[in-house]
């Protein structure tokens, strides 16, 4: 196997089972994260989130002057267009609903949730549906983008990336500062067992997406392989419109691995290309890590204990998430952990939209979990 | 002295439903749980909400005992002064 392969295939799986196991121990679920803020006004993850990525801004700034970044920006983010909003609020819909983003339900179900593997399954349903329209979503997100912006503010701008992480240090770092003052640090005083506290999570994460940065040469990212899945068990059941399907059938993503390997390509489609390559073994290490923490807390026990109307709320939770991923495109995971540490812009306008989502998915949820 | 307990068996439900169907349930019975004839029994399997519903409790003027039960927590709430 060429040796570039091998450090790929060996960081996404390591970064997996590693990130996998400390979402489990501290249930780091990022669409808890604006949820919460909005319906209770709890903002413990929230603020967890914005020291990742803050803390994520500075390593990959110091790793690019380093020289230690495969790429940078990050392959495969692209210049803004307005549907990065739109599907961004599709996503934070989509989220709430299913009680989980493309990561968290992956560390849920390798805990044991149910409620987790039917999310599953609406995420692979959203994915092939987005499949069917993808033709005419990619005509109008070419309509409503602004190729000359470039990827980045530092590139639209002409400031360089020192200046705005100088900043981002100075907003995200101050405010994690005032809530140490304030004691907003402090986990809760009962607590599950083996419960690990969200700073260091937060924390344990920024140095996973470094490892996956510097060693697969761009941050975690999961949503592709959905369409991936979708498109398999899509030809299963009918082949012959998968056949059909442009999406499923091209392999629109370049990608030149690091460490002086092949180039390659890859796509939504049911073949085991890049995509594959860096993300199945990421999704395997997420579910194995979050099992292996649950297996030795003696917490594994699936049970189906979920309301009829919760399994048909979080399976549709599942497809409106996959459509606002594919339509964006891209997840939360990959945009805040990746693309908001550099500012891209494609990932400010995701968050954009994702904040309005979260909201509605919040009053929707209300409505929808419980008669 | 506390006469009566509910159960609320919430496991395997999908997140935050743990929390609100707990708080749904305080506050349906939040006189009871203050005078002490009502203890309230919430089996979960949320992790979060072993951490939050006793917090939840506690702004609430009670008090919350978790225990872990084989696989799943068991949060007791009561009032602060009943031996939980």
């Amino acid at each position: 196997m060429d040796a570039s392969v091998l450090i790929v295939l060996t960081t996404s799986l390591v970064v997996g089972l590693a990130a996998g196991f400390v979402m489990h121990r501290a249930d780091f679920c990022l669409a808890g994260a604006f949820r919460d803020q909005f319906l209770f006004r709890d903002g413990r993850r929230l603020r967890a989130l914005v020291l990742l990525a803050t803390v994520s801004a500075v390593l990959f700034e110091l790793a690019r002057v380093a020289g230690a970044l495969p790429y940078y920006p990050f392959p495969w983010f692209a210049p803004p267009s307005l549907t990065n909003l739109a599907g961004g609020f599709l996503f934070g819909v989509g989220m709430v609903l299913a009680g989980g983003c493309v990561v968290g339900v992956l560390y849920k179900l390798g805990g044991g949730s149910s409620a987790a593997g039917v999310a599953l399954l609406g995420l692979l349903a959203g994915s092939a549906l987005y499949a069917e329209i993808h033709p005419a979503w990619s005509r109008l997100a070419g309509a409503a983008a602004w190729p000359e912006a470039g990827v980045t503010l530092p590139q639209l701008t002409g400031v360089a990336p020192g200046w705005w992480v100088a900043a981002i240090v100075l907003l995200g770092g101050g405010s994690c500062w005032r809530w140490q003052r304030q004691g907003l640090w402090r986990p809760p005083e009962v607590r599950a067992e083996g419960s690990l506290p969200l700073w260091q999570t937060a924390l344990a994460l920024s140095g996973l997406g470094l490892l996956s940065a510097v060693g697969t040469g761009m941050p975690m990212g999961v949503t592709t392989s959905y369409a991936k899945a979708a498109a398999f068990v899509e030809g299963l059941i009918a082949p012959g419109h998968l056949a059909r399907v442009a999406y499923f059938n091209a392999q629109p993503i370049p990608y030149v691995l690091p460490y002086g390997g092949p180039q390659l390509s890859g796509g939504g489609g049911a073949t085991l290309d890049v995509v594959a390559l860096i993300q199945f073994p990421l999704i395997g290490g997420i579910v194995l890590g979050a099992l292996a923490s649950a297996l030795l807390l003696g917490e594994f026990r699936p049970r189906w204990l979920m309301p009829w109307r919760q399994v048909l709320m979080v399976f549709c939770g599942g497809v409106i998430m996959a459509l606002g991923a594919r339509m964006t495109p891209g997840c939360n995971v990959w945009h805040l952990l990746g693309g908001l540490p550099l500012l891209t812009m494609q990932s400010l306008l995701f968050l954009l939209g994702l904040l309005p989502g979260t909201w509605v998915g919040g009053r929707l949820f209300l409505r929808l979990s419980a008669p | 002295m506390t006469t009566k307990t509910i159960e609320l068996d919430i496991r395997g439900q999908v997140c935050p439903s743990c929390l609100l169907l707990t708080l749904r349930e305080i506050n349906t019975h939040h006189a009871d749980l203050s005078a002490g004839r009502l203890s309230l029994v919430v089996l979960t399997d949320s992790r979060d909400a072993t951490g939050t519903i006793p917090a939840a409790a506690k702004n609430m003027g009670l008090a919350a005992q978790l225990d872990k039960v084989e696989e799943y927590y068991r949060v007791i709430i009561a009032r602060p002064e009943e031996r939980l």
